[in-house]
């Protein structure tokens, strides 16, 4: 068995080992005192590759600062933006410093840019996770007052069946709001019409303006819509029911499917070429940050929620990893990837 | 809560020593974001965004709103005085500014234009108190057609900025919608243009091009002229606004202001529109037309008004209906929700400390501004007695430092470098650079709001006459260009851009 590891292999399960028994025998206080040798000194950066004031900014923050709380380290949030991510992650993936003085706060969105649109520069293990924050799972919305008021998610099929090509719903072209819709319409045969936008939050506001009918989003921007009475949940793209929305079908139960599963993932990675003792320690101090109880209560505020099956995961570098496989699956199925 | 009590329940919440201080370092950190050419509203806040995590969420709010809003007035300075845009917004007053300057008249230009803002910003936040609920529910009507028309509109207004050889304007323009065109195409999400470089797939930085165009191009004709030194040599006159200064720029101001804040409610709009728009509006309404481009006060109290009035009118949106229309806006709602707040339309009941709190500060941080910038006004004219030896490293490390702190990217810094040696080029050749900036920021909206209406829609075309804010933008749209057509203006040669 041992043979049939790679010795990259190899180090990595070191690594993730000496994480979690780090981890686990040390306490908050005392991380400041395992910081491995060699470590560089000064602030670390945590990029993050989308604007300021965004999702992905703010869990960012957050994390930041109990990151600095817990290991005395200063940690400056750092916002490389363009092409819609892309230029941070290849920025991250191609010419960060692999000393371990930065990390990305990415989501993965990263996989799709990486297997889609990095032309060949690099591959997504170029950027190795360390520590699993949160998930987001894709939810549908329409309004209260639009065509879809009063119907359920089978309806809302049935109805884009009677009428194909009619009912608007807002997209992001080449990402998993593209996705989600595809799948619908392959397994049902029904057909909407895709309007695109340029980022999700657009959809949303173009659905709460009645220029859209449907409007793939995230729970956190939906919500003060949603408490208006405007809008209504109508499916979510998890694999079960989530605690903070127990009444809201997933859409699985909904069309009787098993794949319909997208959701925002929100992880830390480094360089692939850091020191694996120093993405341990690293990792120690993520996951010492996720016990938190306040960054937890913070991040639950944002509406997102923790999955239990990467949150407890003994490897969440392997946990992530094989959701990125199973992500290239999609795209060599649907014929996005050769 | 009626408006008024609202207001007063506002100043209620403010009106202590410690909000106070907020709003004034707000109003000081504003200002000097708006005079450093390149560092925008946007990197400050994104820098500054840690430090309102510790602070009570209206501490912070206020403070971050003084700042963008402060912005605006600092904005017109390093226009005025160096030819230097220090934000995207005041590429506009770089126009008749500059020529003010050179005339001895910086003085009343800058006096103008914090009064302008002044007066702007306080307008527009009388409208915020009063309407901004009616006025959210308007704004979040502009779909894809409505953004489409009032791009049009925008480009029908680049044609009265032309000056000189209408041909080269009508180049210029095309440049700006062949720049913008590179990137990601938001219909099919395909590059365009990138060359096969990651660095592209995001367009052309915006801080960039109009650094290089405007600051770096200026930069290399002064080395080539005064070197040894100052700028101006004409002696400074007045240092305030004449009695004729002020009859000639009151009505722009009005304007400025009413257009500013239309433009900066509804999502395509925003500063930088507002103050080309209202540059178009000026000169095309002035007796002389001709008097544009070599130092028109109206040339400089329209814009200054429009862009601090916009300020105010993106707040519209993001504080009744949570939903932000600018990047700087989207980072105040970031800043609000990190505090666990998340606004929306019911921000302004379930908050009334915060949303009303925020208003009134925006009154307070307007008359802090007016009183920090007039007694500034002296001190900044005295910077063009400095030799331009040691003017100049200075503000070409700061444009590198403005223009890096956009993406954090050094590429930028290449694409504002290529761009200040082709502007240099541009203004040698005397051709205006303004239409490029202005169809660069449009066109990309313009495309792709077209082509998601067409998407949107099975009546092809007609399903624009069918929405009646379309048709009436269209109507205005129309009957511009008809003015140029049937009416045309007399060829003014080249203003004062070299």
């Amino acid at each position: 068995m041992l043979n049939r590891l790679t010795l990259r292999g190899f180090a990595r399960l070191v690594a993730a080992a000496a994480a979690f028994a780090v981890a686990g025998a040390v306490g908050a206080q005392d991380l400041a005192k395992t910081k491995p040798a060699g470590f560089p000194n000064g602030p670390l950066e945590m990029t993050v590759v989308y604007p300021a004031g965004g999702g992905a900014d703010l869990t960012a923050r957050l994390l930041a600062r109990t990151m600095e709380k817990i290991s005395g380290e200063k940690i400056l949030v750092n916002n490389r933006t363009g092409g819609a991510g892309m230029v941070g992650h290849t920025w991250l993936a191609t010419q960060a410093p692999a000393d371990g003085s930065v990390m990305g706060m990415v989501v993965n969105l990263v996989w799709g840019d990486a297997m889609l649109r990095g032309q060949g520069r690099w591959t997504y293990t170029d950027l190795e996770p360390i520590g699993y924050l949160n998930s987001d799972p894709m939810i549908w919305a329409v309004t209260t007052n639009g065509p879809f008021k009063s119907a359920s998610l089978a309806q809302i099929v049935q109805m884009a069946k009677e009428k194909p090509g009619t009912y608007r719903v807002a997209t992001v072209p080449g990402s998993m709001w593209d996705y989600l819709i595809e799948q619908v319409e392959v397994n049902t045969g029904a057909k909407f019409l895709k309007v695109p936008f340029q980022s999700g939050g657009a959809g949303t506001t173009a659905l709460v303006g009645d220029n859209v009918d449907i409007a793939p989003a995230f729970f956190a921007e939906l919500r003060p819509h949603v408490d208006s009475g405007k809008v209504k949940l109508v499916a979510i793209a998890s694999q079960q029911r989530v605690k903070h929305l127990p009444d809201l079908p997933t859409f699985n139960e909904a069309l009787n499917g098993k794949d319909y599963e997208w959701t925002l993932l929100r992880f830390v990675v480094v360089p692939k070429a850091v020191p694996a003792d120093r993405k341990a320690w690293l990792a120690s101090v993520i996951k010492a940050a996720m016990s938190d109880p306040g960054l937890i209560e913070d991040y639950t505020k944002l509406g997102v929620y923790f999955d239990p099956a990467l949150r407890d995961a003994a490897n969440p570098t392997a946990a992530l990893n094989a959701l990125a496989e199973k992500e290239r699956q999609f795209y060599l199925k649907t014929g996005r990837l050769k | 809560m009626d408006a008024l009590s609202g207001l007063m329940h506002g100043f209620a919440v403010v009106l202590q020593p410690q909000l106070l201080m907020f709003c004034l370092l707000g109003s000081v950190i504003g200002t000097l974001v708006g005079v450093l050419p390149g560092i925008g509203p946007l990197a400050a806040l994104a820098l500054l965004l840690p430090v309102t995590f510790t602070l009570p969420p209206i501490a912070g709010m206020l403070m971050l709103a003084a700042i963008f809003y402060g912005a605006m007035y600092g904005g017109s300075t390093t226009s005025i005085l160096l030819n230097l845009p220090g934000e995207a917004a005041s590429v506009v007053t770089c126009r008749d500014g500059y020529q003010m300057a050179l005339k001895g008249r910086a003085g009343p230009a800058l006096g103008v234009a914090a009064f302008g803002s002044f007066i702007a910003g306080t307008l527009s936040v009388i409208a915020l108190t009063f309407f901004a609920p009616i006025l959210g529910s308007f704004a979040i009507r502009f779909g894809p057609p409505e953004n489409f028309a009032l791009m049009v509109l925008g480009l029908v207004c680049t044609l009265y900025m032309i000056s000189g050889s209408v041909l080269k304007g009508l180049v210029m323009i095309a440049l700006g919608v062949l720049l913008g065109t590179v990137g990601i195409d938001v219909v099919n999400g395909r590059e365009r243009y990138t060359f096969g470089t990651i660095n592209l797939t995001g367009g052309v930085e915006i801080l960039a091009l109009v650094i290089g165009l405007y600051g770096v191009s200026e930069i290399l004709l002064n080395v080539e002229r005064v070197i040894s030194s100052t700028l101006v040599t004409e002696k400074l006159r007045h240092l305030f606004p004449t009695r004729a200064d002020w009859k000639a720029s009151a009505a722009p101001i009005a304007r400025g202001s009413l257009l500013g804040f239309l433009l900066g409610v509804v999502p395509g709009g925003g500063p930088i529109t507002a103050a080309f728009m209202s540059y178009a509006m000026e000169q095309r309404i002035s007796k002389t037309p001709e008097r544009f481009g070599r130092g028109a006060i109206e040339g400089v109290a329209g814009p200054e008004s429009a862009n601090n009035a916009a300020v105010g009118g993106s707040m519209v949106p993001v504080l009744s209906l949570g939903i932000p229309g600018t990047p700087v806006t989207a980072l105040l709602l970031g800043a609000l929700i990190i505090q666990g707040i998340q606004p929306g339309p019911l921000f302004i009941q379930q908050q009334p400390d915060l949303f009303w709190g925020i208003v009134a500060s925006m009154y307070i941080g307007n008359v802090f501004l007016l009183i920090l910038n007039l007694p500034m006004v002296g001190l900044w004219v005295q910077l063009l007695k400095v030799p331009y030896k040691y003017l100049f490293p200075v503000v070409l490390l700061l444009s590198v430092v403005g223009t890096y702190s956009a993406n954090k990217n050094v590429f930028d810094l290449w694409v504002m470098l290529g761009f200040g040696a082709f502007g240099w080029l541009l203004r040698k050749l005397r051709y205006d650079l303004a239409p490029l900036i202005i169809a660069f920021i449009l066109a990309p909206m313009m495309e792709q709001s077209l082509r998601q209406s067409l998407v949107m829609s099975s009546a092809g075309v007609w399903f624009f006459a069918q929405r009646p804010i379309v048709v009436v933008i269209c109507v205005i749209s129309a009957v511009l260009v008809g003015l140029i057509v049937f009416k045309p203006r007399k060829n003014i040669p080249s203003g004062g851009d070299l």
